[in-house]
């Protein structure tokens, strides 16, 4: 359990976290999504002990981070793959870890084994790795304690597709077996892959949270009809918004809502559905657009 | 890790991280990487260098192991400190404090463990420098014509660790105030090399400076520890310890206060 109660944290006058609360339960892995910049790494950094935050608390299981002994056995960390040493080899970095947590060193192999790090590579110095190869070594790293809860900064940054959804058994087994993991993305579709909840944040401030599913729900509804300008006439009359996408429609409403709206007016359709995917995709822009550094432009006259 | 699901929980009443734990770690860390462990062998081989130049070429009648040991401690004397230095330095420069603050979030007890890793490497310096000494001195007394001297006072080894100790303490300082590899580094020899010969300058020059100098200079302090009988005064000791104050606990107490403060990443 990681709990985040109106956590604040100032740089100057940028206010980089900004009264934020979440929680991350057990037995669900939580996304923690937002562009760049927009508090995220600072927010796990303050959990982890390592920045002091200004006002609110971070507790992990209702302690904070610095008081729990031996931090590396109970909650496993990774904030920056390459924060590490260049000139150490990954076999090294994860020994020392193994011998400051006091830990046997056949959990290095363990670990080792379970990235799919081959003995070749561990022994090549971290400087010579991919991004991929250091993301699978701090996550190696922060499983060695074998710990019950777990904080990712960025983990699939560097993964390939394969990667990421190697990371997603991981995480989800982790997760059923009781684990607590937060883990971070500024990449919608990494996080749709891997979270049960999602954390959306921009300009240091939760904009949405809730599960997956809700989010997805919340995404609205694709629909396509036979007569478009007929299907568009029974949405308004039903009260219903609603915007061209592609051959149909776009609409906040429920798919149940568009389907009542359509049938009372005897609307024939050939697709009704969750806007999933894209749909969530365009709430994640909307929800962020004006926190993001770059804005929006509506395409480019040729 | 248990098949069922349980809440997770943070056990608070177990062990922490205990700190020989961390001093073996921090030891271990010195010479991990090409860099650390060069870097210490170096040292001894510059060592060697110098003890092989200095047997084959002195006056006979100066060739003594106490002169001998002095050499080795000419060299131990300017790479020593650099040693701590890098052991404090590395963590930010190559981001490791990361994962280092992360795994011992109580920060002073990584502090604590660094100091110790440096205090233990240079005293293994300082032995095997000193074998060396004894080794080359050795070998060369059998090709040169006349006796060598043997003998060494209890005095200049204790001086020798002690003024060793102090540098090592020195760097250590030095590295946590400005928390950079090549500033601590200049800065450590803008200290052992710059420093001494301005304050030389300035007490030739202004003579009530001459006075004060040994009260706030701690090169100018250490002085009386290498010259002379090599036992220091009463006074001597007292400027050592005010002019210590200044260049060791004041950079240290800041930099450790800092860093107890500050934001790792």
């Amino acid at each position: 359990m990681i709990t985040v109660q109106n956590l604040s944290k100032s740089y100057g006058s940028f206010r980089a976290v900004d009264d934020v609360s979440f929680t991350c339960r057990p037995g669900a892995v939580t996304g923690f999504l937002g562009p760049n910049g927009a508090g995220k790494s600072t927010t796990m950094r303050i959990i982890a002990g390592l920045t002091p935050q200004d006002s609110g608390q971070a507790l992990v299981s209702g302690v904070p981070y610095r008081e729990v002994p031996n931090p590396g056995t109970q909650v496993g960390v990774l904030l920056d793959a390459s924060a590490q040493h260049a000139g150490r080899t990954g076999r090294e970095i994860l020994t020392i870890g193994a011998r400051t947590m006091g830990l046997p060193l056949t959990r290095v192999d363990e670990m080792l084994e379970l990235v799919s790090l081959t003995d070749s590579e561990s022994k090549r110095r971290v400087r010579n790795y991919s991004l991929g190869m250091r993301q699978r070594l701090g996550i190696a790293h922060a499983l060695l304690g074998d710990p019950k809860i777990l904080m990712l900064d960025e983990p699939a940054n560097g993964l390939d597709p394969a990667g990421i959804h190697w990371m997603r058994s991981l995480l989800r087994e982790y997760a059923n077996r009781g684990g607590t993991v937060l883990l971070s993305s500024h990449l919608l579709h990494e996080i749709q892959i891997i979270a049960d909840e999602i954390i959306v944040i921009g300009n240091g401030k939760i904009v949405r949270q809730g599960s997956k599913d809700e989010l997805l729900d919340a995404a609205g509804t694709y629909v396509q009809a036979e007569d478009p300008s007929a299907l568009a006439r029974a949405l308004t009359a039903a009260g219903l918004t609603a915007s061209p996408q592609g051959q149909g429609l776009a609409t906040e409403a429920t798919p149940l809502e568009v389907g009542r709206a359509a049938a009372a007016a005897g609307v024939v359709l050939v697709e009704l559905r969750k806007a999933d995917g894209e749909g969530l995709e365009e709430m994640f822009l909307q929800l962020t657009a004006p926190n993001q550094r770059d804005q929006f432009t509506n395409g480019v006259p040729a | 890790m248990s098949t069922t699901t349980a809440p997770a929980t943070v056990d608070t009443s177990a062990p922490g991280v205990p700190l020989s734990r961390l001093v073996r770690v921090e030891v271990r860390k010195a010479f991990d990487t090409r860099a650390g462990f060069w870097f210490s062998t170096s040292i001894l081989i510059l060592c060697a260098l110098a003890l092989t130049f200095f047997v084959s070429f002195v006056p006979i009648d100066t060739l003594t192991f106490t002169n001998s040991t002095g050499v080795a401690g000419g060299v131990l004397g300017y790479f020593l400190p650099i040693i701590p230095i890098l052991l404090v330095t590395s963590e930010w420069g190559q981001r490791t404090g990361l994962v280092t603050f992360t795994l011992e979030p109580r920060r002073s007890r990584v502090v604590l463990a660094k100091f110790a890793a440096g205090v233990i490497i240079s005293l293994a310096v300082i032995v095997v420098a000193f074998a060396l000494a004894a080794g080359i001195l050795g070998i060369g007394s059998v090709f040169r014509d006349g006796s060598v001297d043997w003998s060494i006072s209890g005095h200049l080894i204790f001086n020798f660790v002690l003024s060793n100790v102090i540098g090592v303490f020195l760097g250590f300082a030095i590295a946590m105030l400005l928390m950079n590899s090549p500033a601590a580094i200049v800065g450590y020899f803008v200290y052992s090399l710059v420093l001494p010969i301005v304050v030389g300058i300035v007490s030739g020059l202004v003579e009530w400076f001459r006075d004060l100098a040994p009260w706030i200079e701690f090169n100018t302090a250490q002085n009386p520890l290498f010259t002379g009988d090599m036992s220091p005064t009463g006074e001597e000791w007292a400027q050592l310890a005010t002019s210590g104050l200044i260049w060791l606990v004041l950079p240290l107490t800041f930099g450790v206060l800092r860093l107890l403060k500050s934001e790792v990443k």
